[in-house]
């Protein structure tokens, strides 16, 4: 059907609405939706992006009415909202347009009641068919649920009329042949324009920002190279430990939760090239390009070049903390790793030469998420130093929390001696925009009613991730996976990571 | 706070350069201040009244938007030629956001504010440049001001039509010259997200070709004219969907690409306290495409936003409303978002700037204003 657009939307500025379409979640009762995904939705009716024609329906095994299922909703929404107290006006608006289908999701009765459900709340809600499938579920049921809505008929493979699209959730497998199991899965039931993978660190402001910032200044673009640039540090820090979730952080450790998806994906969007347009597939392209480039971590380097780590106990924010391997559902033994730093380098024209130094870990000194940009030094040194030295610019793009981007650079100290000083130019989202910025999920739930995959990740991104990390866990396995060596909590991870740097001659910032 | 009128007037800025030195600096032992500013916010007000009305919106915005606002007012009239200041810190008891200076020129003085402000603007950042009140796109002030700004901004709900459709054909002369924006027109975006979205749906958008009747609702009496908000979304939609005017005998009417007229009724609401006069208090259209009939509305719920914790009156409800050949007509409520005064120009100043819509639009909603349309 050829659709002419929409007159009134000429020129309109401001957000398009996301599609009509019912948002169908499966794992309902499960806390991502509860503490993310209702709070989304709700901040995004209260914004005016969500269409008219627009419901949710829960799917889950536990059995609930709609009423039930509403209230719990309620609940997740006052609690964890940016915005409280909840409108009470607009709030009633919006549950009238959310359901419950209870079922197991093994069970085809299950789907042939969530069809019949569907097409009362198109005539009830006018959704017209489009469907949005959201698996808040572990991997391991994506296979009954994919199967499921196949069998029932409930998804459409048409590139015209009624869409259908699912999002998923990471992990996206463990390595790269159960990646291409999940992504094979996936695609027997819906084509690669239908999958939408999510990596909620893509819709953080700052991170969409990093593209404006490269694409649209012309005053960092031409330093961006390994002409300008020393060396490039990716941290991605948090202080929380495994938060109860033992069982499954021993099966994962850091390297798979965090490095695997959100530290190759700021590396990449630090390291590509411009792309095209800002269509998906172009911005895409670039990133795989970048992953493509990675010099692949040959067994007999790893050890030189990647450094892991557990936490001790030690005292974080001044409260004192169990080591991991007292946590709830963790071995006394555990080899698991709760921190990582690797030197990476990117075998390209743009980076040859620059390392790319990234880490991830629990129970750091300080929560902080940054992509920090060092500059080389002058080549030669006019001014006397007290500390015997200029010390280099860095760029440094802050992630989380009090996102923003500093600039270090050297200035004089006033008065009648040259006395040198570091100085920073600091931009800070919140300053200067207000703090009230949309949640990731907001960001990306309405992407995905729209069809936009730009921030999501690709099934050839997620598999060359994989690729090139299974390469470091190869050499783990082949070595025996030695325990790694303990930090304590509170710190800025093993000396070990120290030495990676320091036998470059650098060191890590402690942001 | 701080009062100045010594002549020579190059003192009285000096004095003001000093006391906003002094706002940013550390006392000894005292940690250091850091300082945000993000733009400068010209403020032209016609009598000192309106400025100090104004001083609250504009603490509003610099409030979450870090800036060096200046408010000018001025008294021609007056015998003696002075130059007033003074500089105060906007924040909270702890930290400092923003800086506000108040001008005062009368008599003579009035000649040199542009002057004047040009001395106090901060470099390198945007300008915006509000003017409350008549636009004369001759007045050597505003020409003078102009030239600093890359936005300028007035209120067609407290000027004319007339002084938007003029400063819009001044800019239209010369690219290099600022991006106009309407606070009534930004009051109206919801209206127009709201109206678009009753052709969002493949299904609806040939309806949009074939509107036959709208109706506008407005909060005020009877006989009274229609104001910005109306005449504006009405231009808008004119000139989005295509829409002639025509006249039979020296009646306004509307016609279609194809030749089908609109009927266009105006009708007042009694307005509720707390909403601003002449405010756009709905909308409705039919249109009958294929046979199939199809309604849409959207009602402003007067004043309900006056109910709600922490909003203004000028947060109400509106009820969107969709009926068209299926079994239950389509409804969203959803909240216009507080329209007072900091938040709609912090709105304003979030916008991307040039508005061809808005250019477009002014032109039909002045024709609709020269010709007296009234509410019913």
């Amino acid at each position: 059907m050829s659709v002419t657009p929409n007159p009134l939307r000429s020129g309109l500025e401001g957000d398009r609405t996301g599609d009509a379409c019912a948002v169908v979640i499966f794992g309902a009762s499960g806390d991502l939706t509860k503490r993310k995904l209702m709070p989304a939705l709700y901040n995004l009716a209260i914004s005016r992006v969500l269409p008219g024609s627009f419901a949710v329906v829960g799917v889950s095994r536990k059995p609930l009415a709609n009423e039930a299922f509403r209230g719990e909703m309620r609940e997740g929404v006052s609690t964890f909202s940016r915005r409280k107290p909840i409108d009470g006006t607009l709030w009633g608006d919006f549950e009238k347009g959310i359901s419950y289908a209870p079922g197991e999701f093994g069970d085809p009765a299950t789907y042939e009641g969530l069809r019949t459900h569907l097409e009362a709340v198109d005539k009830e809600r006018g959704t017209r068919g489009n469907r949005l499938f959201y698996l808040a579920v572990p991997p391991s049921e994506f296979g009954p649920i994919l199967r499921g809505l196949r069998q029932a008929g409930l998804v459409s493979d048409s590139a015209e009329g009624p869409w259908t699209r699912v999002v998923v959730e990471k992990p996206f497998g463990h390595d790269l042949p159960s990646a291409r199991g999940l992504n094979d899965m996936i695609a027997a039931t819906f084509r690669e324009e239908q999958v939408f993978r999510i990596d909620h660190y893509l819709g953080k402001e700052t991170v969409q920002n990093l593209l404006v910032f490269r694409f649209a200044n012309s005053l960092f673009e031409p330093l961006w190279n390994r002409e300008h640039v020393d060396h490039v540090q990716i941290t991605v820090a948090e202080e929380i430990g495994v938060e109860g979730r033992g069982k499954f952080y021993e099966q994962t450790g850091v390297t798979k939760d965090i490095v695997e998806n959100h530290l190759m994906q700021l590396l990449c969007l630090t390291a590509m090239e411009p792309p095209i347009s800002l269509s998906a597939d172009a911005v895409r392209d670039e990133k795989v390009k970048v992953l493509r480039s990675l010099r692949p971590m040959e067994r007999r380097v790893v050890a030189e070049n990647v450094v892991r780590g557990q936490y001790g106990r030690g005292f974080v924010r001044a409260d004192e903390v169990p080591s991991y391997r007292e946590e709830p559902d963790v071995a006394k033994d555990s080899r698991v790793d709760t921190y990582v730093a690797m030197k990476v380098k990117v075998d390209n024209w743009r980076w040859g030469g620059v390392p790319f130094y990234i880490r991830a870990g629990k129970r750091m000194a300080r929560r902080v998420t940054e992509i920090a940009v060092t500059f080389k030094q002058v080549p030669h040194t006019l001014f006397r130093s007290p500390d015997g030295g200029i010390t280099p610019n860095v760029l440094a793009v802050r992630v989380q929390p009090d996102e923003g981007i500093a600039l270090r650079f050297i200035s004089k100290e006033p008065g009648q001696h040259t006395i040198l000083r570091d100085v920073a130019m600091d931009f800070r989202y919140g300053s200067s925009f207000g703090s009230n910025t949309p949640e990731a999920y907001e960001r990306l739930l309405l992407d995905a009613m729209r069809g936009d995959a730009t921030l999501f990740t690709r099934r050839d991104e997620v598999e060359e991730q994989w690729a090139w990390m299974d390469h470091v866990f190869d050499a783990w396995r082949a070595s025996g996976v030695t325990p790694p060596p303990v930090y304590p909590s509170g710190s800025w991870g093993p000396e070990a990571a120290d030495d990676l740097l320091a036998k470059d001659g650098r060191r890590w910032r402690k942001p | 706070m701080i009062g100045l009128s010594t002549p020579p007037m190059s003192s009285v800025l000096s004095i003001i350069e000093q006391r906003l030195r002094e706002l940013w600096r550390s006392e000894p032992g005292q940690p250091a201040r850091s300082r945000v500013c993000t733009m400068n916010l010209i403020v032209v007000t016609g009598s000192s009244d309106v400025a100090d009305h104004y001083v609250t919106v504009v603490d509003e915005v610099t409030r979450g938007t870090p800036a060096r606002a200046i408010l000018v007012s001025m008294d021609p009239g007056a015998a003696e030629n002075l130059l007033d200041g003074d500089v105060t810190a906007v924040g909270g008891d702890v930290a400092t956001f923003s800086e506000r200076v108040r001008l005062h020129a009368s008599g003579g003085a009035c000649a040199r504010v542009g002057s004047a402000v040009e001395a106090l603007l901060v470099p390198e950042i945007p300008t915006t440049l509000v003017w409350l009140g008549r636009v004369h796109v001759d007045d050597p002030l505003f020409i003078e001001l102009a030239e600093y700004a890359e936005r300028i901004v007035l209120d067609t709900d407290y000027t004319s039509l007339s002084s938007l459709l003029s400063l819009a054909r001044w800019a239209r002369a010369d690219l290099r010259r600022p991006a106009i924006a309407d606070l009534a027109w930004t009051r109206i975006a919801i209206w127009q997200e709201l109206c678009a979205r009753f052709f969002d749906d493949p299904h609806m958008r040939e309806h949009a070709s074939t509107i036959s009747k709208l109706s506008i609702d407005q909060a005020s009496e009877t006989g009274a004219r229609l104001g910005s908000e109306g005449a504006l979304l009405i231009g808008w939609l004119a000139t989005r969907l295509g829409w002639k005017i025509e006249r039979l005998g020296g009646a306004l009417r509307f016609k279609r690409p194809d030749g089908g007229k609109i009927v266009l009724t105006l009708r007042a609401i009694q307005r509720r306290e707390g909403v601003a006069p002449l405010a756009l208090a709905g909308i409705r259209f039919e249109s009958t495409h294929d046979g199939k009939l199809a309604k849409g509305e959207i009602v402003r719920e007067l004043a309900s936003g006056a109910a709600v914790h922490a909003a203004t009156p000028d947060a109400d409800v509106l009820k969107w409303k969709l009926d068209v050949d299926l079994p239950a007509a389509t409804e969203q409520v959803v909240r216009m978002g507080a329209n007072k005064g900091g938040r709609l120009l912090e709105r304003v100043l979030h916008r991307p700037g040039p508005d061809a819509a808005l250019a477009e639009a002014v032109v039909i909603a002045e024709e609709l204003n020269d010709d007296g349309v009234v509410c019913v």
